[in-house]
Parts: structure tokens; C-alpha cells; sequence
């Protein structure tokens, strides 16, 4: 008895779908890891990296999409948050009709997102005459650049921030006011801090599914250079003419999304998560 | 003085309760889990909302539905512990502590910080994130978060619940003096009758959203007068009886477990305190497990004018001794000893004893109204 140890390693299961599993993860690593390799050794292989990169064309997608997703992430959190947190802490009937309507965006194909843009703000669309008068046009601008991010990214954030919210104990900020605390206050110095790990992890996810946004925007806002043509448009435009800048640029957005990675892996597991 | 009455509906629970807590006394809510005991507190704090009622938290009245007041939980001065205790785990224990304080500087504590920390022996403890704390730290963090605000009343839902016996017995002592020293009242929730003794000045039973008694602790555990109460506080042996014949000369009278008339057969007789029951009249009787002494045979000269004999058909532990039942005349009939007296005395199921207690500790309560 004394002698007892738990078994230890890989293979300490004599389960029966080990090996079928570890012939599928090896499946899937190289499924996975192979495309990401290949493109790294093309990228490598060229001799202009750096010039491709600040090619006039590939500067100008890169500030577009920096700047549309950051004015995207802005709004964003802006509305999001108190929407999130209203999705949180109530229990009506029509915010949950809402809840399931917020999932929408996700499962939608981004072509049909644009169709749907085009068919509302469109110059033929459902209130787009009614802009005109207002002398306001959206189509083929930086705005409906922004618009197409922000209509498939909001989904990511605001599951996140609702899960973040709804893992506070009520209890918690009961408390808080008792010690004194007005409920504003509590919202900010308790409620946020404690949701703050699904919240950014929610604006990660949401931060790159706007940079990597392309059907939507191709179908709303169209490609135009320095306009509307973001780091996926443009890298889609380079690939029949420039092969070295469509190289650079998905470098570029590669380790962009492992950035993002990295951020949900730091702030998704902090020390008090599943302490609540 | 912290006081007040509420009567509150929570889906298809009424609660209707009133209660008075006076400065350095502890007032202790007592009742099984679903009572209405947190519900009260939560009302007295301001974060459930009554139908009516009116509170008073020290002096000040922070709810009235008939003058329309309505004082917001951060305005009431409340200090509310709960069960588990919600400290918050962004912050470390000093964080903890000083969360309610407008100003402070991490270098330069708050005077009254200063204080709670020695007093709670916190001192050291202060850059611990809380889940490094034990049970106990815990506890007394959570604690000294709602005494460090100044709150005029101090609300305490069962905060000792999670933590183990000895421990328990140890922190009552502790939460006892920094609550005297404290000078304000405290409202304890509670459903474990060695608590209510250890800390309560005064004891009100809850159940079902009614106060069924209130009164000194010792009074209302020790002889409970009405059966609801008895079963509620826990006295182990609840008999129906009959009164047999009054002894008005030595204050007592016989009771038996049936009516004799109904005809032969085994019965229990018990002799209790004299009450103003007339012969053939139902009477129901608690005697509290505690009280009774278990003897291997008949004493023969002894004061104890009840001695009844029955087999040990079940023996229990009971921490910290045992629970031994006897079939008295076909009553299960509940004592408590210790394991010394079960082991010394040989006793296990079969063996037949004699109960030994005196008719002083047998006490008369009466069946509900229902």
C-alpha cells in the first residue's frame, strides 16, 4: 500500500481509443500545422519581405484595417458592455428572445451579411433614399468597413462579457453595498474587475474576427485601395498580381492571430478564475 | 437599537417577522434552512424589498411603507456577513478589508484596520490573496470587512457553517468579545443550537416565515413550550401522553404513554410538572436526550423519581459521545452519553438498561393549533 503511486505519463489509461486518438491528433496537428509551416517557408523564402510589406498597397491595408477594427472594437465595448451585462442580470422574457438573436451573426454567412447592409443602407435600400437626404451615403465607404466588422465581431464580445458578468455572484455585489459601496461604484471597483478576464478575452476574439472580416466587407463596402480595401481584400487582390505582398500581409495577420491567442491564454486564466 | 417588522412575499413564501436587537447583545434567529431567517436579514439590509413593514437601523428608520421610505442598501450601515462570506478575489486581504473605506493609503492603514487586524490576528497576513487563507482566516477577513465601515447593525447568516467543530467552538469565543467590544446589535442566523447557547442574549424560532418563540436561549432550547418548537430546537424524545393521576403535593403528576382504560398491555408511565390538566387529558412531554443517565440496573435508593426500563435496540454516534435508544413499552426513547460510559458500561443492542431522570426534567409542551 505504501508503495502506491499514480500512474504517470502519456499513456497511463489502458483505454481501448488511446491509440485512435493519438492517431487523430497527429492527423490533426499536421492538418493544421502544415498550411501555417508551408506559408512561414514561402514568406521566409522571399528576399523582399520588408519591401513587400511597405509596398504603398500593402501600407495602406494595413492602416485601414488597424484603424476600422480599432474604431469597431471601440464601439464595441462602448454598447456591448451595458448590453451585456442587461443580458446578465435579467430574467425577461423579449431579452431573451434578444440573447438568441445576438448568436445570429455567427452562424450567418458573411456574404449574406453584406447582401442584408446593401439591402438596408444601399442607395435602393430600406432607409438608404432616407440617408441620401440626409446626405449621407455607407456603401463602398471606410464606414461600412466598420459597419460589416462590427456586425460579425459584436457576437464574440458580448457572449463573452454576458458569461463574465453572469459568473459575478449577485451575492458579491450584495455585499458591496452593503459595505457602502453605491451600486455604480460597484459596477466598477467590483463587477468589472472580477468579469474582466472573459470580457478581454471576448474583445481578442472579437478583435480578430473583425481584422480577418472579408465577405461582408467585399459585398458592402466593396475593394477599393486606401478606402475599403482591407489586409484580407487586399491580400486577395496581391495573390493575382503580387505574390510577395499576399505573403507578407497573411504573415502579418498570422501573427496577429497569435497574439490574440496569447492574450486569451493570459487573461482567460487568471489566478481567482473558478474562485468566484 | 436596531428593530422593525416585515412581511414579505417571495413567489408563493410569506414571510411575516418582527424583531428588536439591542446593543452589544446578539440576537439569534433560529429555524431549519428555508425558515425565512436570510430573508430577514436581506430585508433588514435593504437588498430584498417587503410588502410592508418598518426598520429601524440604529434609530434610524431606513424603511416605512406607510411614509414611503426607502433608504438604499449602501446607505443603511449594515454589516453583512454571509454564509460564504463573498470575499472578493481581486483583492488581497488588506484589499479585502479596506474595500468599503473611502480613503485609504496602503502605507498609512486606517486606525480602525489597524485595530481589527490585532484583534482578529490577521497581522501579517495582509498581501495574502484570499485563497491562501484558511477557513477561518477567511472567516474572521469577512468579518472584519463589515466591521471596518462602522455599520450600526451587524447581520450574520449562519458564518460559521463551513467551518469544523473545534474551530467553531474557538471562533465563537473570538467573535464573542470583538462583538462586545464593537457595542452594536448583531443579528445571528443560525440553525445549530450550540451556537444559538454559545453567543445568543436573545432567541427568536422562525419557521415557515412565523416567529414561533422568543426568549432567553437557555429557556427557549432548554424547554421549548410548544412541540413545533421542541422538534425544531432539537429535544430528542417528544411523547403523546395521557395524565393518569396529579400529585399536587409534590408538585408533579403521572402521565402514561396510552390511555389505561383502553386495556392491557405494556405502558410507559412518566412522572412530569404539575400542570392545571385534569385526569384522562392528552399531554405531550420533551425530555432532552442530555438529561437522562443510563444505569445497568434499578437504583434502589435514588430522588430521581422516573426509572423506566427498555432494551437497546440502536446505538448511534453522536459527536461528541453516542446516542443509545431504548424500546421503553414500545417507545423509542433517545440518550446521549459518552463513549467512556458505552464502552465501560459493555453496552450494544439487546442489553437491557434502566433510565434514570427527574421529573423536573421532563417539561410540558403544548401540541400546535393546527
Amino acid at each position: 500500500m505504501a508503495n502506491f503511486q499514480p500512474m504517470r505519463g502519456f499513456l497511463r489509461t489502458q483505454n481501448p481509443w488511446m491509440p485512435a486518438g493519438i492517431a487523430a491528433t497527429v492527423v490533426y496537428v499536421v492538418f493544421v500545422g502544415l498550411p501555417v509551416l508551408a506559408l512561414l517557408i514561402r514568406a521566409a523564402q522571399q528576399e523582399s519581405f520588408a519591401d513587400s510589406l511597405t509596398s504603398n498597397i500593402a501600407l495602406q491595408a494595413l492602416r485601414l484595417s488597424l484603424i476600422t477594427s480599432l474604431v469597431s472594437m471601440v464601439v464595441v465595448v462602448v454598447l456591448g458592455t451595458p448590453f451585456a451585462l442587461l443580458l446578465a442580470r435579467s430574467d425577461s422574457r423579449i431579452l431573451k428572445a434578444v440573447d438568441s438573436l445576438v448568436e445570429l451573426p455567427l452562424v450567418l454567412p458573411p456574404v449574406v451579411v453584406g447582401v442584408a447592409m446593401l439591402m438596408a443602407f444601399g442607395r435602393q435600400g430600406l432607409i438608404g433614399p432616407a440617408l441620401t437626404n440626409l446626405g449621407i451615403t455607407l456603401p463602398f465607404t471606410t464606414v461600412a468597413v466598420v459597419f460589416a466588422q462590427m456586425f460579425v465581431a459584436t457576437p464574440f464580445y458580448v457572449r463573452a462579457a454576458k458569461l463574465g458578468f453572469q459568473s459575478v455572484a449577485r451575492d458579491y455585489e450584495d455585499v458591496s453595498q452593503t459595505l457602502g459601496v453605491s451600486p455604480w461604484r460597484t459596477f466598477w471597483k467590483l463587477t468589472l474587475p472580477l468579469a474582466s478576464p472573459s470580457i478581454i478575452g471576448g474583445l481578442a476574439l472579437a478583435w480578430a474576427r473583425a481584422i480577418s472580416e472579408f465577405g461582408a466587407t467585399i459585398m458592402f463596402a466593396g475593394n477599393l485601395t486606401g478606402r475599403t480595401q482591407t489586409m484580407p481584400l487586399a491580400i486577395l487582390s496581391a495573390m493575382e498580381s503580387d505574390l510577395g505582398s499576399a505573403l507578407s500581409l497573411s504573415v502579418l495577420l498570422l501573427i496577429g492571430s497569435l497574439a490574440v491567442l496569447l492574450v486569451l491564454g493570459m487573461f482567460t486564466r487568471r489566478q481567482w478564475q473558478g474562485r468566484l | 437599537m436596531t428593530k422593525g417588522w416585515v412581511r414579505c412575499q417571495l413567489g408563493d413564501f410569506s414571510l411575516e417577522t418582527e424583531w428588536e436587537a439591542v446593543p452589544g447583545q446578539v440576537l439569534v434567529l433560529f429555524g431549519p434552512s428555508g425558515a425565512g431567517k436570510t430573508t430577514t436579514l436581506r430585508a433588514i439590509a435593504g437588498l430584498v424589498q417587503p410588502l410592508m413593514g418598518h426598520i429601524e437601523v440604529g434609530g434610524q428608520v431606513v424603511y416605512d411603507s406607510d411614509s414611503q421610505v426607502w433608504v438604499p442598501p449602501h446607505r443603511r450601515r449594515v454589516g453583512y456577513l454571509t454564509q460564504r462570506y463573498h470575499l472578493f478575489p481581486h483583492l488581497s486581504l488588506i484589499g479585502n478589508i479596506s474595500y468599503g473605506l473611502t480613503k485609504r493609503s496602503t502605507a498609512d492603514y486606517h486606525p480602525k484596520i489597524e485595530y481589527l487586524l490585532r484583534s482578529l490576528q490577521l497581522e501579517g497576513l495582509e498581501e495574502r490573496h484570499i485563497w491562501e487563507l484558511s477557513g477561518g482566516q477567511q472567516q474572521r477577513v469577512a468579518l472584519a470587512r463589515a466591521l471596518a465601515t462602522d455599520p450600526q447593525v451587524l447581520l450574520l447568516d449562519e458564518p460559521f457553517s463551513s467551518l469544523d467543530g473545534e474551530l467553531r467552538r474557538t471562533l465563537h469565543g473570538e467573535v464573542r468579545s470583538i462583538l462586545s467590544e464593537a457595542n452594536i446589535p448583531v443579528i445571528l442566523v443560525t440553525h445549530d443550537r450550540e451556537e444559538a447557547l454559545a453567543l445568543g442574549d436573545a432567541m427568536q424560532v422562525i419557521d415557515r416565515g412565523q416567529t414561533l418563540s422568543r426568549g432567553d436561549p437557555l429557556q427557549v432550547l432548554g424547554q421549548p413550550g410548544q412541540a413545533r418548537v421542541a422538534r425544531l430546537v432539537g429535544v430528542e424524545n417528544v411523547l403523546s401522553m395521557y395524565v393518569e393521576s396529579r400529585h399536587p403535593q409534590d408538585g408533579t403528576m403521572v402521565c402514561g404513554s396510552r390511555d389505561a382504560a383502553t386495556g392491557p398491555g405494556p405502558i410507559l408511565r412518566l412522572e412530569v410538572p404539575l400542570s392545571d390538566l385534569a385526569e384522562g387529558q392528552p399531554v405531550t412531554v420533551g425530555i432532552r436526550a442530555s438529561d437522562i443517565i443510563l444505569a445497568g440496573e434499578k437504583l434502589v435508593s435514588s430522588s430521581a423519581r422516573n426509572q423506566i426500563t427498555g432494551k437497546v435496540i440502536c446505538i448511534e454516534l453522536r459527536p461528541p459521545g453516542y446516542e443509545v435508544t431504548l424500546d421503553c413499552a414500545g417507545i423509542g426513547f433517545r440518550c446521549h452519553i459518552t463513549g467512556t460510559s458505552l464502552s465501560e458500561m459493555g453496552i450494544k443492542p439487546g442489553l437491557d438498561l434502566w433510565a434514570v431522570f427527574k421529573a423536573s426534567s421532563c417539561f410540558l409542551v403544548a401540541e400546535d393549533v393546527v
